[in-house]
């Protein structure tokens, strides 16, 4: 089990992460979702004890990181964003100083490594450089470098990236595959990824988490009124004056123009039923209904939703952000006259670039 | 340990990189030596090899820095360094796995120098002691180098960089001997003591005439230590700024 209390990391003044807290269970793949620099990578590093945390504790197994480092890393394999591979070693050679680098045993070690080599395939390139191998195959060699030493624990950090849609798929179902026997938590900004490995997922935005959940109870918990996307032939004003005259229709929330003529209307209703009525409407006022589909809360919009939700903040805070905010607003517009006070050499610049503008 | 010692030492032994070295430092010792033998004064017909080391200090640590260059410099800007800063290991074996492996790289230099007081002793005499004490001298003075240059890697992402900065730590520490020496300095003795304790080339001359002083061997080992030990408070404190 990771148990994971209130964890910290300022980078100087800057905070990367922020009192974070979550716990995964033995057997679980958790997702570790978030948008780019959410604080995904620093959080992975500080459970793995490569990078120290500013406070709170990680505790793999009870053991806790900051006190028992050595028995927390040899139960855990990790897999950073940028394989650790060295690109003058050849495969099998990495790997088999990998394993004495993880303290396993001499006797084991050509077993331990024969079976990374063949769970990740890349048994056929074992002579190869590393430095002349491909994106995918040196993802797929640093990840079998995690599996060494038979960890309980493996940390993934976006182990998807940079490769083809197939090697995407085969890393996926490898995922699930060692779900089996080990305790994943992997880190990702694909959603789809999420949904089709990860049991409960952490949102996490701008060091903060949004959501500790199960994929499941996030899309109930984000439910909203129905909603229908219409693809309809004929005028748009008329259609839309149609569809809002219709009983039981909220509002015409966008409409698309998808080929000539024909514009698609997000539709959001009371209730299911208002379907049926609106359809009826629509046929009887002679327009064309080309195509029906319902809308589904899905996890991309989950995702938007709590990643763009403002924080809970103290009143101070959000004026300090306002200052913020101003003085940089001030300093932009400083910063586009910057021929004010200069010199008749840049003034010819700035009268030239007047002239441009004009043109 | 072990694994990482041997891993490093590999590295130097699979890539060019120790050959190229290698030969460098035995051009330089050949010329020397050649002209060291045809300077050779015509009564006595003697030659120390310990000045061979001791004229060409220059051209040899000059080589120093770039076999330590990259131990540290590298890892950070290929990013292994997560593979031994999350597995099991603590940074002193990492540390000292490494400055152990250019110690040995070092070391192998060294030995195949060896091959000249081999021709001397076939065709002539060779004083044992004295090539004794020249050549754990110089293995001495190279392991404080050797120190100085991986602490100058811990501290950069760009192995050039770690060897230009660790060139002008060599400059330094040959031009502190000549400060000593110097009449400002020995004018105050206070100073002079001070810069008389660090000066190396000074207790390298102790080494080089065949006196083997426990002192000597003892200063040398220390401050290597001390080097050590600093590089790997580098290394902590940086693991704890690392973006």
């Amino acid at each position: 089990m990771v148990e994971i209390k209130n964890l910290t990391k300022y980078y100087g003044s800057h905070p990367a992460v922020q009192d974070i807290s979550f716990t995964v269970g033995d057997h679980e793949v958790l997702g570790f979702l978030g948008p780019n620099g959410a604080g995904k990578s620093t959080t992975m590093n500080m459970i793995t004890g490569c990078l120290p945390s500013t406070s709170g504790t990680v505790l793999v197994d009870g053991y806790d990181i900051a006190k028992d480092p050595m028995e927390v890393k040899r139960r855990i394999g990790y897999l950073p964003e940028l394989p650790p591979v060295y690109v003058d070693m050849r495969v099998r050679q990495y790997l088999e100083f990998a394993a004495g680098l993880k303290g396993v045993k001499r006797a084991d070690r050509k077993k331990q490594v024969e079976n990374a080599m063949e769970r990740l395939k890349i048994t056929d390139v074992q002579n190869r450089i590393i430095g002349h191998l491909s994106k995918g195959y040196r993802q797929r060699v640093g990840f079998a470098q995690a599996l060494l030493g038979s960890p309980k624990f493996l940390i993934l950090d976006e182990p998807t990236v940079g490769l083809d849609p197939k090697q995407v798929m085969e890393v996926r179902n490898l995922i699930k595959d060692l779900a089996k026997d080990h305790t994943i938590i992997f880190s990702t900004h694909i959603l789809a990824e999420v949904s089709a490995v990860c049991e409960r997922v952490v949102i996490i935005n701008k060091g903060q988490i949004r959501a500790v959940d199960t994929i499941e109870n996030l899309e109930k918990s984000v439910a909203a009124d129905p909603a229908i996307r219409m693809k309809i032939e004929g005028d748009i004003a008329k259609i839309t004056n149609l569809i809002r005259e219709t009983e039981g229709v909220k509002e015409v929330r966008e409409v698309e123009y998808i080929s000539a003529g024909v514009n698609e209307y997000t539709v959001v209703m009371e209730d299911e039923t208002v379907r049926k009525k609106l359809m009826a409407k629509l046929i009887a006022e002679d327009c064309m209904v080309v195509e029906v589909n319902p809308v589904r809360v899905n996890l991309e919009e989950i995702f938007v939703k709590l990643t763009a939700a403002p924080r809970a903040q103290s009143r101070a805070e959000l004026l300090e952000e306002l200052g913020k905010e101003l003085e940089e607003q001030h300093a932009a517009e400083t910063g586009q006259n910057p021929y004010d006070d200069t010199d008749a050499g840049s003034e010819d610049a700035a009268d030239s670039n007047d002239e441009e503008v004009t043109d | 340990m072990f694994a990482l010692y041997k891993k490093e030492v590999q590295s130097y032994f699979c890539s060019p990189f120790a050959y190229v070295i290698s030969a460098l430092f035995l051009l330089v010792f050949s010329l020397s030596f050649i002209s060291g033998i045809s300077n050779m004064d015509n009564n006595v017909f003697k030659f120390s090899f310990s000045d061979v080391f001791y004229n060409n200090f220059f051209y040899f640590i000059f080589m120093i820095p770039l076999l330590t260059m990259r131990t540290f410099a590298e890892e950070r800007k290929s990013h292994t360094e997560t593979l031994w800063l999350s597995a099991p290991i603590t940074i002193t074996k990492v540390v000292l796995a490494k400055y152990f492996a250019v110690v040995t790289v070092f070391a192998c230099m060294m030995l195949l120098s060896l091959a000249f007081p081999l021709v001397v002793f076939i065709k002539g005499s060779v004083v044992g002691a004295g090539l004794f004490c020249g050549y754990t001298g110089f293995l001495l003075w190279g392991m404080v180098c050797i120190a100085v240059g991986v602490m100058i890697s811990a501290l950069t992402d760009s192995p050039i960089l770690a060897a230009v900065f660790g060139e002008a730590a060599m400059i330094l520490l040959i031009f502190l001997d000549n400060f000593t020496s110097s009449d400002f300095i020995q004018s105050i003795p206070f100073l002079a003591k001070i810069f008389n304790w660090f000066s190396t080339e000074a207790r390298f001359v102790g080494f080089s005439q065949g006196l083997f002083s426990l002192s000597d061997l003892f200063f040398f080992l220390s401050i290597s230590a001390v080097i050590v030990i600093w590089t790997i408070i580098i290394i902590e404190k940086r693991r704890q700024s690392r973006a």
